[in-house]
């Protein structure tokens, strides 16, 4: 016969209460395991998503000259050839010892060209890159595939005339940028022609960009090598944009090792962009954290509230334990074996059901199909946490159980 | 020198922090030697059970003190003050308190549960105690699967597996049949003729006829204190004699 035999036999003449003690913190438990366990997995998909989401590197040519304007970048050597970049440029940056972390590089070649008497600015790209980098671009009509196609932004179009607005026109086949799936048209336009004369050589509109709200939209895209010919500048680049795979990499870093590679060239890190990502993954995170200390703050007042009206109903046993010699920490000892054996078996279940929840759940939050992370850490933190909550909730109603006064309790029964 | 020492106690209860005003104990001093079987007799809220709970060291009084063995009770700290009660004390109450939810053996055991005694140990005491009350046969039983007399004789082996030298007793057998009552009460005279000191509050006068004083209290205050008629201070035989005839004529 120890405290712990008591406790046990308590434990074990209340099952209904222990086990709605169990299944209350298992709840808690288990949400806050879920959540972990999802926001986990979907920093880790929205990481790597947004990281395939547009460029976070620029590499221009170093100038001194006044230059364009791009993106909030400045673009040098539209109009001054200086250092000029080129093609074998792009390739060298895959030599980088950080290249693993590079998911796209997409050289461009911008310049001034008359279209139809007025002056736009043409920019070749490599298509493959570019669609894939310029996830939010939706293209009415097709995807660039001969040497002469172009895509058009949504200002030039309409300012040349070949889009009008779309009063019960007929639906466009739009594709999406990288995805290329067709789905169905939201613009309000109407392509009018697919035939475009840039620098007096006639080309074939591939499709209008639709409105971006970026310079994309006073641009035209044509094949980086059509481009590079047209206006006589093979084999150079203006700028090359390039996307890191940057969840927790060290941009910097990587736009050292891109600097050491290309002396010539200027290489700079967008930062807003990778502010941005940050700043995602991190607001998912304080989400999770909040709701996690939601649930968890029900879960302790669940607890608590068990416990006093424990120490309530059991005010005559605590008195008699008191009136035959038992001190006020037996009783504390007593009632915290209690918790912890609830709270240990609690956080436990919690753990098991948390991650069976995430574990079906994942699929209706993700829709790359990433697969759930399944940490030890985890099952260590439900544990700490059941018990943390178990313990804390329970020190109020335990120390006032072991201050009841003896012959008051007993004389209450 | 008298083995309890109760000195000029007052007792006030409070109410919402605030003393009641009515005193339910006033001036009371009361001696009791070592080896006494003593009654505490006297009405409903007369005060009896407020002055077993303060000679048990478990209801500060507002005045006056307890000396047992010499010991001035409350002027132990809180936590030394329960040490005393395992050391000194066994206490029945009325309605016995027995968990319901350990076996009776383990009911005995319980003042032993803080003690760093091995299991074996405390489970041999609990049995040659629970064997003196004539339970040993019933040690695995729930409280709830023995009669009230068993219970009663229950909580009697619990009050005393810590050998205390004095054993309190609040209405005992006062929810007991008159046969279960004897019964209870026949425990207390053997464990009174083998030196235990006993201090009992009853209702039942032919309970207080075994002891060897009957104290009697009423509105707060002592207003007597007797020997039965014919005993003599150390012995109670003819009380006893009295007693075994009446469980011995009882149909078994």
């Amino acid at each position: 016969m120890r405290i712990s035999t008591i406790a046990f036999a308590n434990l074990k003449r209340r099952k209904g209460k222990a086990l709605f003690l169990i299944v209350g913190i298992a709840i808690g438990i288990g949400t806050v395991v879920a959540l972990l366990s999802l926001s986990g997995s979907i920093k880790e998909e929205i990481g790597s998503q947004l990281d395939r989401f547009g460029a976070n590197i620029v590499v221009v040519p170093q100038s001194n000259s006044l230059s364009l304007d791009y993106g909030g970048v400045s673009v040098s050597g539209v109009s001054f050839d200086v250092h000029q970049l080129t093609n074998e440029d792009a390739n060298r940056i895959l030599d980088i010892p950080y290249r693993n972390r590079l998911s796209f590089i997409s050289p461009k070649l911008l310049s001034a060209v008359e279209v139809e008497g007025r002056q736009v600015l043409l920019a070749g790209v490599d298509f493959d890159s570019e669609l894939k980098l310029k996830r939010w671009w939706h293209i009415s009509g097709q995807s660039p595939e001969g040497e002469q196609d172009v895509l058009v932004g949504y200002e030039v179009a309409r300012a040349l005339s070949i889009i009008e607005p779309a009063a019960g026109s007929t639906p466009q086949a739009v594709f999406h940028g990288g995805s290329h799936q067709p789905s169905e048209d939201q613009s309000q336009f109407k392509v009018m022609r697919n035939r475009l004369q840039i620098a007096e050589h006639e080309h074939h509109i591939a499709g209008v960009i639709n409105q971006t709200g970026s310079p994309d939209d006073r641009m035209i895209f044509g094949n980086l090598g059509h481009v590079q010919s047209l206006v006589n500048k093979p084999d150079q680049v203006s700028l090359i944009e390039v996307s890191a795979l940057c969840k927790d990499c060290p941009i910097d870093d990587i736009v050292g090792q891109i600097s050491e590679r290309l002396p010539h060239a200027k290489v700079s890190a967008i930062q807003q962009s990778v502010r941005a990502r940050t700043e995602t993954v991190e607001r998912l995170t304080r989400f999770s954290a909040v709701v996690s200390a939601v649930v968890l703050a029900i879960g302790a007042l669940m607890i608590f509230t068990t416990m006093m009206g424990s120490v309530v109903e059991r005010t005559k046993e605590i008195g008699v334990l008191r009136a035959i010699g038992f001190r006020k920490v037996h009783i504390v000892k007593g009632l915290m074996i209690e918790v912890t054996a609830v709270s240990f078996a609690g956080g436990i279940v919690g753990w098991a059901v948390g991650l069976l929840a995430s574990w079906a759940a994942l699929p209706y939050f993700s829709e790359t199909g990433v697969a759930l992370e399944v940490h030890l850490s985890l099952v260590v933190f439900a544990i700490a946490a059941a018990l943390s909550i178990g313990i804390l909730s329970s020190a109020y109603p335990a120390i006032r159980a072991s201050r009841l006064d003896p012959s008051e309790a007993v004389r209450y029964v | 020198m008298s083995f309890i020492v109760v000195e000029d106690i007052s007792k006030v209860y409070r109410e919402n922090g605030a003393p009641s005003g009515v005193p339910v104990l006033s001036n009371v001093s009361v001696e009791i030697s070592e080896g006494e079987f003593v009654a505490l007799m006297g009405p409903s809220g007369s005060g009896k059970s407020t002055l077993l709970t303060i000679v048990g060291a478990m209801n500060h009084p507002s005045d006056g003190r307890v000396l047992v063995d010499g010991i001035d009770v409350y002027a132990l700290p809180d936590e030394r003050r329960a040490d005393f009660r395992a050391e000194y004390l066994g206490f029945v109450f009325q309605q016995h308190h027995l968990m319901p939810y350990l076996s009776a053996v383990e009911n005995t055991m319980l003042p032993l549960a803080t003690s760093r005694r091995g299991t074996k140990e405390k489970r041999d005491r609990a049995m040659s105690v629970l064997e003196k009350v004539g339970l040993a046969g019933k040690a695995r039983r729930l409280p709830n699967q023995l009669s009230g007399g068993e219970q009663g004789r229950l909580a009697i082996a619990r009050a005393i597996i810590n050998e205390p030298p004095l054993l309190l007793a609040d209405e005992p057998t006062g929810t007991l049949d008159t046969r279960t009552g004897n019964e209870v009460m026949e425990v207390f005279l053997d464990l009174n003729r083998q030196g235990q000191t006993v201090f009992m509050v009853t209702h039942n006068p032919d309970n207080a006829q075994l002891a060897h004083r009957t104290i009697h209290i009423r509105d707060g205050s002592l207003v007597g204190d007797s020997m039965p008629q014919g005993d003599s201070v150390t012995g109670h035989t003819e009380a006893v004699s009295v007693l075994i005839e009446k469980i011995e004529s009882l149909p078994v």
